[in-house]
C-alpha cells in the first residue's frame, strides 16, 4: 500500500461524499455515492450497507471495488482499491456506524427504513492520490479564521474540572460545565439532558447559546443525537450532518412515494443547521445520568483523535453530577443562606396582574395562562406548593417535607428531587417572571409570587 | 434515451463521476467536470479532467464500458447513465466556458449544504478536459432509497 490509512482518518468523518465503483460479473461498471466509509484498521475499511442496490449485487458477484474519498482538511482526493471480505451485523464497527445512521434517520422520521443493514468490511489493497484532486499543504480554516486546532485537550479537561469543583450546588455545577465548554473547548452551543421520570426519556435541564433555553423539553430514547446516545450509552460524533440528513431525506421522499408513511419527525433541538454534533453519554456504574450534546456550525469539528478525551469528559461530568445530586439529597435543611439566594434580584410585585395556573391531574401537566408550563413530578410539586401557599399562606418549604409527602409519589430510592426542583425553578425562570422558587438555605426554598394566582384543577 | 427533462437535469451542474473497468474486471473511476447531451439524447459527452487517472482512459479504449453517475447535492436526486465508449478528443477551448459553467454551478450547490471546505479549493485540476463520447444504453434512477435502480430510459 503506497499510503497509510492511519493518516487518513479525516477522510472517514463523512463530511465530504465518497464514491464507490464496482463492476458486475458480465463487465458492466457501476458508480454510486456512499453513505459512509469507516476506518477499521490499517488494512481495512467498512462501508455502510443500507439498501440492496446495484453496488451490493456487483460485489456479491465480483469482490473488487474502488472508492474515492476526500480529506476535508486539505481537499486531497484518495483512491483505494478494495476487495470485499465479509459483512458484519454486530460488533463495535457495526455499532459505531449504526448509531450515526440512526441519529440522522430519527431526525427525518426514517427510523426503521433508513437503517444500517450491515457493515461491509473490505481489505484495502492500495491507496493512491487522485491526480485531478491535489490538496493544499495547509489545513482548511473557515472563512480565513485560524486553523481548527484540536480542542479536546487534557489542559481544557483540567481547567473544566477545576471550575466544576468550585460549584456549590447542581445549578452552579451545570452552569460551570456549559460555560467551561464554551471557555475551554470553544463551543458556544451545548445542552445537558438528564434522565427523565418516565422510563426511556430525557429532559433538558440546562442549555447555553440558544435563543430558547428549552428547559423541560423531553427527548425519547432513540430520537435524535441525544436520544440515540442515551439508548446506546455510546458517544456519537457527526461531522457531515447536513449532508447526511439530505441523503436520508432523499431516501424518505422515495419511500413516501411508494406509500410508506413515516413517523413524525423530531424537531432538531438547538441550532437550526448544525454542521457538527457531538453526543456524550453521562454514565456512572452503568447508570445513565444524562447526555451532553454539543453543536457547532463548523463542519468536521469533532475528530477521531478526540475520542478518548471525549469519553473521559463524559465520565467526569457524570460523576460530578451524580455526586452533587447525592450531596444535595443528603443535606439537612438549614437556614444558612444559599449562594443563589444572595444573587437573586427582588421581584416586582403587582397584585393587579392575575394569572391562571391549571393542573391536569390525569396528564400531570401544569398550564400557565393556557400555555404548557411543565409536566410529571415538577408539575405535581408546583401544584402542591401553590395549593399549600393558598391554603396556609406559607411561602417557605423544605426539600425534606416534599420528600416525605406521599401524595407527590416520589420513588423510595434515588428520587432525584433536587434535580426536579432545579428543573422546575429554571422552567419558571424561563416562562413566568413573576412566579419563582428561590433557594433560601441548604435544603430550603421560598415560593415568590409577583402576581395574583387563580388555581384551577381540570 | 435522454429526453428534454433529463437533459436539463444532467446539464445543470451536478456532482459527476465515471466508472469503468479493466480487462481483469477491476473497477476504476474518476471525477467528471461536466456533461453535454447530444444526438437527440442518444449520446452523452463526458468532460474528464485531462489530469485524471490514466487507467480510466485505458479502460475506455480497451473495452468501452462506462457508467456515469450524476447527483444533485442539495436533494441527492441522482441518475446513472450506462453506455459504451465511442470516441475521445481533447476538449476545445471554445467549450471551456460551458464546462466550467457547470462546475461553478455545482460549487454553488455544495456551498448551500455547508461543504465550504470543498468549494473553497482552487487546487483541483478540472480543466483542460478530454471529451469522451458515450452511446447511452440505459438510464437508471440512483436517488437513495428503496427505488434506487429503477429504469428511467
Amino acid at each position: 500500500m503506497s499510503l497509510g490509512l492511519e493518516q487518513m482518518t479525516a477522510c472517514f468523518q463523512g463530511i465530504l461524499p465518497s464514491m464507490f465503483f464496482t463492476c458486475s460479473k458480465d463487465g458492466t461498471p457501476n458508480a454510486a455515492f456512499l453513505s459512509h466509509v469507516d476506518y477499521v484498521d490499517p488494512t481495512h475499511v467498512a462501508l455502510s450497507f443500507q439498501f440492496f442496490n446495484k453496488s451490493r449485487r456487483n460485489v456479491a458477484e465480483n469482490p473488487y471495488a474502488m472508492i474515492r474519498v476526500i480529506d476535508p482538511d486539505t481537499n486531497q482526493g484518495y483512491m483505494m482499491r478494495l476487495k470485499f471480505e465479509r459483512s458484519e451485523t454486530s460488533g463495535p464497527i457495526f455499532d459505531r456506524m449504526f448509531l450515526r445512521i440512526e441519529a440522522i434517520a430519527s431526525y427525518v422520521g426514517l427510523k426503521g427504513i433508513f437503517k444500517l443493514k450491515a457493515a461491509d468490511i473490505y481489505q484495502v489493497e492500495s491507496v493512491d492520490l487522485v491526480p485531478e484532486e491535489p490538496g493544499r499543504k495547509e489545513r482548511w480554516s473557515p472563512k480565513g479564521r485560524r486553523h481548527l486546532d484540536p480542542v479536546f485537550t487534557m489542559k481544557a479537561l483540567q481547567e473544566l474540572s477545576t471550575r466544576m469543583t468550585a460549584a456549590n450546588n447542581l445549578d452552579e455545577l451545570l452552569e460551570s460545565i456549559l460555560s467551561g465548554i464554551k471557555e475551554f473547548f470553544g463551543f458556544s452551543h451545548s445542552m445537558i439532558a438528564i434522565a427523565g421520570e418516565k422510563p426511556n426519556t430525557l429532559i433538558t435541564i440546562a442549555s447555553r447559546g440558544y435563543p430558547e433555553r428549552g428547559v423541560g423539553s423531553e427527548v425519547q430514547f432513540g430520537e435524535g443525537v441525544i436520544g440515540v446516545v442515551a439508548e446506546a450509552q455510546q458517544p456519537i460524533r457527526i461531522s457531515g450532518l447536513v449532508r447526511g440528513m439530505l441523503y436520508a431525506a432523499a431516501a424518505r421522499k422515495r419511500a413516501f412515494e411508494r406509500g410508506w408513511r413515516p413517523q413524525e419527525s423530531v424537531k432538531l433541538p438547538g441550532l437550526e443547521n448544525p454542521s457538527s454534533q457531538l453526543g456524550v453519554p453521562l454514565v456512572v456504574r452503568g447508570e445513565l445520568i444524562g447526555v451532553l450534546c454539543i453543536e457547532s456550525e463548523t463542519p468536521y469539528r469533532f475528530h477521531e483523535e478526540d475520542k478518548n478525551t471525549i469519553e473521559m469528559l463524559g465520565a467526569s461530568l457524570a460523576i460530578a453530577i451524580q455526586n452533587m445530586q447525592l450531596k444535595e439529597a443528603s443535606e439537612e435543611p438549614a437556614h444558612k443562606p444559599a449562594p443563589a439566594a444572595a444573587a437573586s434580584a427582588p421581584m416586582k410585585k403587582n397584585g393587579k396582574v392575575r394569572r391562571e395556573i391549571a393542573y391536569y391531574p390525569r396528564e400531570e401537566v401544569v398550564m400557565l395562562d393556557g400555555d404548557y408550563l411543565i409536566r410529571s413530578l415538577p408539575a405535581r410539586i408546583l401544584w402542591k406548593l401553590l395549593q399549600t401557599h393558598k391554603r396556609e399562606g406559607r411561602a417557605e418549604f423544605t426539600n425534606r417535607e416534599l420528600r416525605l409527602d406521599k401524595s407527590l409519589g416520589l420513588p423510595d430510592f434515588k428520587d432525584n428531587l433536587e434535580t426536579r426542583l432545579l428543573l422546575l425553578r429554571r422552567r419558571l425562570d424561563e416562562k413566568a417572571e413573576d412566579i419563582r422558587l428561590v433557594p433560601v438555605g441548604r435544603g430550603r426554598f421560598a415560593l415568590e409570587l409577583g402576581c395574583a394566582i387563580d388555581l384551577v384543577e381540570k | 434515451m435522454l429526453d428534454q427533462s433529463l437533459t436539463e437535469f444532467l446539464e445543470c451542474g451536478l456532482a459527476i463521476h465515471i466508472g469503468t473497468r479493466n480487462e481483469a474486471m477491476r473497477p476504476n473511476g474518476c471525477r467528471v467536470t461536466a456533461v453535454r447531451v447530444e444526438e437527440q439524447g442518444r449520446h452523452l459527452v463526458a468532460y474528464l479532467p485531462k489530469a485524471a487517472n490514466a487507467d480510466v482512459f485505458d479502460d475506455l479504449r480497451s473495452n468501452g464500458q462506462a457508467a456515469v453517475s450524476l447527483t444533485r447535492p442539495t436533494d441527492d436526486r441522482a441518475v446513472q447513465v450506462k453506455g459504451e465508449f465511442i470516441a475521445m478528443r481533447d476538449a476545445d477551448p471554445s467549450e471551456e466556458s460551458f464546462v466550467l459553467g457547470q462546475w461553478q454551478s455545482l460549487l454553488k450547490e455544495l456551498d448551500l449544504i455547508g461543504l465550504a471546505p470543498l468549494t473553497s479549493t482552487s487546487t483541483w485540476l478540472m480543466w483542460p478536459c478530454v471529451a469522451v463520447t458515450i452511446r447511452v444504453t440505459a438510464v437508471f434512477s440512483q436517488t437513495p432509497g428503496p427505488e434506487a435502480g429503477a429504469v428511467l430510459a
